[in-house]
């Protein structure tokens, strides 16, 4: 639905040039969304429609940017949800801030900026209920501390990628290597553009098509056990089952080299999809995995219904950004033993 | 005198085409699938090939692998030709290039670095696909690098962008889910034979159900630029009948890092 791409895959935004109008339709359906679900929170008797195969339908295509973040921030603290008043200075300051379409700050700043805000859709305002942080539980909004081993592998590993930045591929992040992206999930996060997803229903199954970076979650409901430990999968092997019309959907199985905001091979991630009005679904997922937290979080966030489709994100098949990143450093250093 | 000789090989070549689809078009008359909740044939399922087309589309020998170390791992196999009348129609320039594909095909297939497949070669990719079938839309899931279409059964318009998995949209003829597919990019092969095609391609692809698990699966294929005329490739599609069938990840990007970015790496210094 959205036009880009990482910071690193300027190739793949040729695609996404022809489509000049898709932004604005975007920012309509969001508006649209917003009000709608919080019109839903006020009418919980709402009753969501059924599939063909009658399954509570959460067809369609949903978006979910926002400008509230994942955890708390600092000056937030002891502060939950904002004021409407308050809630309107923050997105307007925040807007400002991040905003790269400003031009002071001299050459330097500019150039950084140039993934400007055209390739963007951050969102342009809080969740519906003015929350300061995405994250519910603990009730601080912040992700609980990593245990002793975890901190020491996480602190090891981004010490050795500073070390590594240039030398090989390895060096560079999951995401700029195309393989899979911090905010395409599970758990599906807010990220910079593209925060789309479609989702379809088959008898025994929930499918999301997730545009960052094309990835496909096939869910099974029909109860079968997980996969057998030795499988691993950087999304992980999801089960779902209905509690009421609510969508419940646990994952393991992920791969040792994937970790969410610290998490390990032992990552149990339970998500929550609940239809709460004709615009909205409701997104929970459950953080457990007590060898890399010291207790397990919980973090809410709407999905919005979007106007559009899901295009085609070829991350890898447009990397040209990587090749750069690793040529340009061995030249830099060619030119340095001169 | 010669029209009419063309007219009866042409003739004869139907006939031909049309006996070896015999069994298929049998069945398909006194088959009839089950129904999905909106009444539509059910097309629902894990779905895989069941030959080499992915090596070449026409028929062919075995042959040892490019890769020596590989040995017999890396041969490929022969295969029969999924091309009706068994010749693609190529135009002479384009034969040439096809030529060429072939002998660099270890460098030049899109496949060997991992890139989308494209269609119709993600049918026939040695992975399974699954489809995922709705009123509105229908999903089709492909283990390999994760890719994947949404076919748009409410008339989608034309194709906005071209892209690597094109612009599919479908219709029901009777039992028969026909997707047309335009809006694909010149970067990838119909197989590892270097068979090819330009941004003109176009693709009509017939998926019908023969029997519970057996989908009959043609593809027209069509590029003014690459064919002296549209061609035809037919094959069943087997349903995955295991109790716990799934998709599983073939992330491959990962794999070809090596490949494509080794060249690049800090050498040590000495």
């Amino acid at each position: 639905m959205q036009r880009c791409c990482s910071g690193a895959v300027w190739g793949a935004m040729a695609i996404f040039l022809a489509f000049p109008g898709s932004h604005h339709l975007l920012g309509q359906g969001l508006s649209l969304a917003s009000k709608a679900a919080s019109k839903a929170a006020a009418t919980p008797s709402w009753i969501p429609p059924r599939t063909a195969g009658g399954q509570p339908d959460l067809e369609g295509v949903w978006s979910n940017p926002t400008l509230t973040p994942l955890e708390r921030p600092a000056e937030f603290a002891g502060k939950p949800v904002l004021t409407e008043q308050e809630a309107g200075a923050y997105v307007q300051r925040h807007l400002q801030e991040v905003n790269t379409d400003r031009r002071d700050g001299g050459a330097q700043v500019d150039v950084g900026r140039s993934y400007n805000e055209f390739w963007r859709d951050r969102g342009n305002d809080l969740v519906a209920d003015r929350r300061t942080s995405l994250i519910v539980d603990p009730p601080d909004g912040r992700i609980p501390p990593l245990t002793p081993a975890a901190r020491k592998r996480v602190e090891e590993s981004q010490q050795w990628m500073q070390a590594h930045a240039t030398d090989g591929p390895e060096g560079r992040s999951l995401g700029e290597r195309c393989i899979t992206w911090p905010t395409s999930g599970p758990p599906m996060l807010p990220g910079p553009y593209n925060s789309d997803m479609r989702i379809v229903q088959a008898p025994g199954y929930v499918v999301i098509l997730i545009e960052m970076i094309h990835d496909v979650r096939v869910i099974p409901l029909d109860g079968r056990p997980h996969l057998s430990p030795q499988v691993r999968e950087w999304m992980g092997d999801s089960r779902g089952h209905w509690e009421g019309n609510t969508l419940v959907v646990d994952t393991t199985n992920f791969t040792p080299e994937y970790s969410f905001h610290g998490s390990d091979a032992n990552l149990h991630l339970t998500e929550r999809f609940t239809r709460v009005s004709p615009d909205a679904i409701q997104y929970e997922f459950t953080v457990d995995d007590s060898t890399a937290f010291t207790k397990p979080w919980t973090a809410r966030i709407p999905l919005n219904k979007a106007a559009g489709t899901v295009f085609e994100f070829a991350c890898h098949e447009g990397n040209y950004a990587l090749t750069d990143i690793l040529a340009g450093a061995r030249a830099a250093e060619k030119r340095a033993a001169k | 005198m010669y029209w009419r000789n063309q007219l009866q090989i042409s003739v004869l070549g139907a006939v031909a085409a049309a006996a070896l689809l015999a069994p298929a078009n049998a069945q398909t008359q006194t088959y009839k699938a089950p129904r999905t909740a909106d009444g539509k044939p059910n097309l629902n399922g894990i779905w895989q090939t069941m030959n080499t087309a992915n090596w070449d589309l026409q028929g062919h020998s075995a042959q040892a692998s490019l890769v020596v170390p590989m040995g017999a791992t890396g041969a490929e196999p022969a295969g029969l030709g999924v091309v009706e009348g068994g010749e693609i129609p190529y135009l002479p320039a384009a034969a040439e290039k096809k030529k060429e594909n072939y002998a660099s095909r270890l460098k030049l297939d899109p496949e060997v670095k991992c890139y989308l497949p494209g269609v119709p070669r993600a049918t026939y990719m040695p992975y399974p696909f699954q489809i995922v079938q709705t009123a509105k839309v229908i999903l089709i899931s492909y283990e390999y690098d994760g890719a994947v279409r949404t076919v748009y059964m409410d008339n989608p318009g034309p194709a906005p962008v071209d892209s690597w998995m094109g612009w599919s949209a479908g219709h029901w003829e009777g039992d028969t889910l026909v997707v047309d597919v335009t809006g694909l990019n010149d970067q990838t092969w119909f197989d590892r034979a270097g068979d090819f095609h330009s941004d003109m391609l176009h693709v009509v692809e017939r998926y019908t159900p023969v029997s519970a698990n057996v989908l009959n699966y043609e593809a027209t294929i069509e590029d003014p630029q690459v064919f002296s005329r549209p061609w035809k490739i037919g094959m069943p599609l087997y349903k995955h009948v295991e109790k716990n069938a799934q998709l599983l990840e073939f992330k491959c990007v990962e794999f070809v890092e090596e490949l494509m970015y080794g060249p690049l790496r800090k050498q040590p210094t000495k």
